[in-house]
């Protein structure tokens, strides 16, 4: 699977500019992370890639055809979940995966039924009305969906959402087992999330894409702004930027990231978190000038 | 295909909800509305009071239930954000087929189960003039029918304006529509169709077909705006627009709808069942044409072929004409708007000319003829006939069928307009092919006979008139010769209503009265031959008649009007009531303007059932089922606190008032106004002194302009005043 972002902007008819004249590559095997704060375009993104949107200009091509020509084949090989969703209360798990089996083509889905459930810890709830699962059991039965018929190309918009610590590290593996042989496209603002099984990053800020690599790049794009300081020793020094304060027995120590360091501070491997904020507040700095 | 595949999917799914089931139980059980609440089709007849109406019902209430649940359903996905996963996985269109094919679905087994749950409902009131085809083609076409029309219409608004509150106006104002300003115009009325009656005894075919044409139109019309709102379904982030600028790009989303669309209007404008008559209905044009100058009519020989599978008529008649003026000339015919019509004179061909003027159910022909001195003019004549576009809300008529028909002038052959009759006025020969088990019933004093049977079972009738027109009953008719009153009456009354006719001792019946009221009152001024043809029609609002044949409208033979008790104490009682209508109500007619007097046909009618009655079965069985009778109900009516107080009548809302103010009325027509004569009778010396008077009054000189016998009229024959028939 091959999508290649072309000069894409999306404007809202509402005036709003989402996205201003995107250029990405995605190619399968990958796990790619998407970051960015809220307002981003992340979501924009996303739509525009399972056609709920459609550029205002530029083209998406999916294995170089052009997305409004390939609409349906790419949707017969896409999983998506969405990060506001609702399901048929009045089904049970199990029906509802059948539905939207159905939705997608598949043919004889119960094996397939079977196995997005099991994936997702939902054995138990299989044959429970959807009205009576909790948030974070509806959640599974929405990456379930997504699972389901093995697509090439998934999107996950924000999916650990209302899930529990233990649940985000198995989906997390999920994720990533999945990714070995496909596109997987994962949204979110959790870190941690990304940290540890993307091979790819994309960061985006104001409808623009800031970053695109490796996580390790984007890591060593910090090397050299990120440091730590006692809070008493700091100055008033502009552009500094503290991303974390932590109390201890000897006072507070705080975490920060700047074009350059203060003397007072003392320089730091950067974690990927850093990196993300230095970029971020890099971008912002310059939006503003 | 996908859609195929996903359409059992959606309709499991909708079958699943609590909400379509509600909805699918309320409209199996809206039926019964149509015998308590709403009453559209108003003739007395056993299918239009359990069979029209709980139809009927069933269908406005249906229609809207469903309507509703389509509103809901729609906008569920996307209220719940359902729709985004569905939409990522096929598009928002399938879907939308999809989702309007399971509502389909939903209201189909709707309408089925109604018709599962109201069959032994309906036969059991129904009786024994319940039909299976009359019943099916009844929930199909005025209940089931309904359900796709607002399950479209729904689907279209919401699809439009993607809101729940906008979508129940706009629907709330279309349904207005249809039962408020639309409700008498037969072809817009999608919801509630113009159904007055339903016959019992005969068929209704015509009746469907109309239906049918209606609800077809707006199915087409309906589904013609749906395909335009389909195209407006909002996709990628679009308004109504830009969704519809984006769908029309596959041209043959626009096509279909278009198509659809006009394909529905041309349906609208070119019905087939009702003309485009002046509608100054005292236009004249017709009748006033100039006569042709020295033209005179020699004789007219007709053969028509009705196509009862059809409801169709296929038709020759050959004209002879004298002309001594020399000059050539133009014949005007009269035909029914539905028929085309070709001419030609000894073999060849003349043209003949439409010219677009209709009047009075006919539509004005024009032929030009030669100088010729004698002329034979054939004219070969046929189609699906229209009816008179003033009765567009009393449908039915003309009906066409195997077991019924009835041909009216212009309907039967071309009613020629401006030759003048020879000696013998218009001397006609018609020959009618009918299904083997119809008899042919001229109306009037001619009498048909089979002239020849065919292989195919048909059979074909002869008879001669000499009017300009001429009426044609024909059906599977029994027919019963019964002498009385010093002719025979040739009694014929509809197969299907053969075991009710002789629980009620029709023949019986028929004899009584004729005798006492020919011998009482005087002959049937209609009834002066040798013969009386008494013809059970089918419904039709009332009863005509002309020499030699008069008809009974099959509303009055009912069995639930004949176990009336108001009207006799057993249903053959009843059947002489009805009867006696022949005298007081056809024989003399009656004005009943005045809605507030008890002075009516049915006053004379009681009176007379009662005289009859008195005479069959002794004095005090008619005082004790009749006179009493009447002297309660009476009594009941001057207590009743409606009557004491009106003002409190006016006060209520209309529906309540029609209903307690028709009762009322009731009272007046069939109990106080038989008393007052019954007191007349006591005040002028006796039986037989009333009976002298009413013999007076039948035979009096009536005034062609106001034909009619009035209160006055009868108070004045019996030098009464109107005080002194107070029962105060």
């Amino acid at each position: 699977m091959e999508i290649a972002i072309e000069n894409v902007s999306m404007t809202y008819p509402n005036g709003k500019q989402a996205l201003r004249e995107l250029d990405l590559e995605l190619k399968s095997p990958s796990l790619v992370g998407l970051l960015g704060p809220n307002g981003a375009g992340k979501s924009t993104l996303m739509k525009l890639l399972v056609s709920a949107l459609a550029p205002t200009a530029g083209t998406i091509l999916a294995d170089g055809q052009p997305l409004e020509k390939a609409e349906r084949q790419l949707k017969a090989r896409l999983g998506y979940l969405p990060q506001d969703f609702g399901l048929f209360d009045e089904l049970t798990v199990t029906q509802f995966l059948d539905y939207m089996a159905a939705l997608k083509g598949l043919r004889g889905p119960q094996a397939a039924i079977r196995e997005v459930i099991r994936a997702v810890n939902l054995e138990e709830k299989a044959r429970a009305r959807i009205r009576t699962l909790s948030g974070g059991q509806r959640q599974r039965v929405g990456i379930a969906q997504a699972l389901l018929g093995d697509p090439a190309f998934l999107i996950f918009d924000e999916p650990t959402v209302g899930l529990d610590p233990e649940e985000r590290i198995h989906f997390r593996n999920l994720f990533s087992r999945a990714a070995q042989d496909r596109l997987v496209l994962l949204s979110t603002h959790i870190i941690e999330d990304v940290q540890s099984v993307c091979d790819q990053l994309v960061v985006m800020d104001h409808g623009q894409i800031l970053f695109a690599g490796t996580p390790e790049a984007l890591i060593q794009s910090a090397a050299g702004h990120v440091g730590v300081f006692w809070e008493r020793e700091a100055g008033q020094e502009a552009g500094l930027h503290i991303t974390a304060r932590v109390n201890t027995g000897r006072g507070v120590r705080c975490r920060a990231v700047a074009d350059t360091l203060p003397a007072y501070a003392q320089p730091s491997e950067p974690s990927l978190e850093d990196a993300y904020l230095y970029l971020i507040h890099l971008h912002s700095k310059e939006a503003a000038l | 295909m996908k859609t195929l595949r996903l359409f059992p999917l959606e309709l499991g799914r909708l079958l699943r909800s609590r909400l379509t089931w509600l909805v699918v139980l309320l409209t199996v059980l809206s039926p019964a509305a149509g015998l308590i609440l709403y009453k559209p089709a108003y003739a007395d007849t056993m299918l239009s009071m359990y069979l029209a109406n709980p139809a009927l019902a069933g269908g406005v209430a249906g229609g809207i239930l469903f309507a509703l649940l389509t509103i809901f359903e729609l906008d569920r996905a996307r209220r719940s954000r359902t729709d985004m996963l569905t939409d990522a996985a096929v598009s928002p269109h399938a879907m939308a087929l999809v989702r309007l094919l399971a509502l389909l679905t939903a209201a189909v087994l709707a309408t089925g189960l109604a018709m599962l749950v109201w069959l032994p409902i309906s036969m059991g009131l129904i009786g024994a003039v319940f039909t299976g085809v009359d019943y099916v083609l009844a929930y199909l076409l005025f209940m089931g029918l309904a359900l796709p029309l607002a399950i479209l219409a729904a689907g279209a608004a919401y699809q439009f304006t993607q809101r729940t509150d906008l979508s129940a106006v706009l629907l709330a104002a279309f349904a207005g529509l249809s039962l408020t300003v639309w409700a008498d115009d037969w072809q817009l009325c999608w919801l509630n169709p113009c159904v007055w009656a339903m016959s019992d005894d005969f068929t209704n075919f015509r009746l469907f077909r109309t239906v049918a044409w209606m609800r077809l139109t707006w199915l087409g019309i309906l589904a013609g705006v749906w395909g335009v709102s389909y195209l407006c379904i909002r996709r990628y982030g679009k308004g109504l627009l830009g969704s519809l600028g984006r769908s029309v790009r596959r041209v043959w989303r626009p096509a279909i709808a278009l198509a659809l669309l006009v394909c529905s209007g041309t349906a609208y404008a070119a019905q087939p069942f009702y003309d485009n008559s002046n509608p100054d209905l005292t236009a004249m044009t017709l009748y006033e044409l100039d006569y042709a100058e020295g033209v005179t009519f020699l004789d007219r020989t007709v053969q028509v072929f009705p196509d009862t599978e059809a409801g169709a008529v296929e038709g020759r008649a050959v004209y002879r004409f004298q002309n001594t003026s020399g000059k050539e000339w133009t014949a005007c015919f009269g035909v029914d708007p539905g028929y085309d019509l070709t001419a030609s004179v000894g073999g060849e061909a003349v043209p003949a000319v439409r010219t677009g003027y209709e009047e009075s159910n006919m539509a004005l022909w024009e032929i030009a003829l030669p100088a010729d001195g004698e002329v034979e003019l054939t004219l070969e004549y046929g189609g699906f006939p229209k009816d008179w576009n003033l009765s567009s809300t009393v449908q039915g008529d003309p009906e066409i069928s195997g077991i019924y028909l009835c041909l009216e002038n212009q309907r039967l052959f071309p009613y020629l307009l401006n030759v003048l009759p020879g000696d013998e006025d218009y001397p006609t020969t018609v020959e009618v092919t009918l299904p083997g088990a119809m008899l042919a019933i001229p109306f009037g004093t001619s009498e048909a006979e089979v002239v020849a049977e065919h292989r195919d079972g048909t059979r074909t009738w002869r008879y001669a008139s000499n009017s300009t027109g001429g009426i044609l009953y024909a059906g599977d008719y029994v027919r019963q010769d019964i002498q009385a009153g010093g002719m025979t009456i040739e009694f014929y009354y509809g197969r299907k209503h053969q075991a009710v006719m002789e629980a009620a001792g029709a023949a019986d019946a028929v004899r009584a009265v004729v005798d006492y009221c020919t011998e009482h009152y005087g002959a049937l001024s209609f009834g002066t031959g040798d013969t009386l043809k008494l013809i059970q029609s089918r419904v039709a609002g009332g009863g005509y008649a002309v020499d030699g044949a008069s008809l009974l409208n099959e509303e009055d033979f009912t069995t639930a009007n004949l176990d009336d008790t108001g009207k006799g104490a057993i249903p053959g009682e009843v059947f002489i009531h009805e009867l006696v209508h022949q005298w007081w109500g056809l024989g003399n007619m009656f004005d009943t303007a005045d809605e507030t007097s008890p002075w009516s046909s049915e006053g004379l009618t009681v009176y007379t059932t009662y005289r009859i009655v008195k005479e069959l079965y002794g004095e005090d069985y008619a005082q004790k089922y009749y006179v009493d009778q009447w002297r309660q109900e009476v009594d009941d009516y001057f207590l009743n606190f409606y009557v004491r107080r009106p003002e409190y009548l006016e006060k209520l809302p209309e529906a309540e008032r029609l209903n307690i103010a028709g009762s009322l009325s009731g009272v007046r027509h069939y109990s106080e106004m038989p008393l007052k004569i019954l007191k007349a009778e006591q005040l002028v010396g006796g039986e037989a002194a009333m009976d002298q008077i009413l013999h007076d009054l039948f035979n009096r000189e009536v005034d062609p302009a106001y034909p009619y016998l009035t209160y006055q009229d009868f108070l004045d024959a019996c030098h009464l005043t109107e005080e002194e028939l107070d029962l105060g």
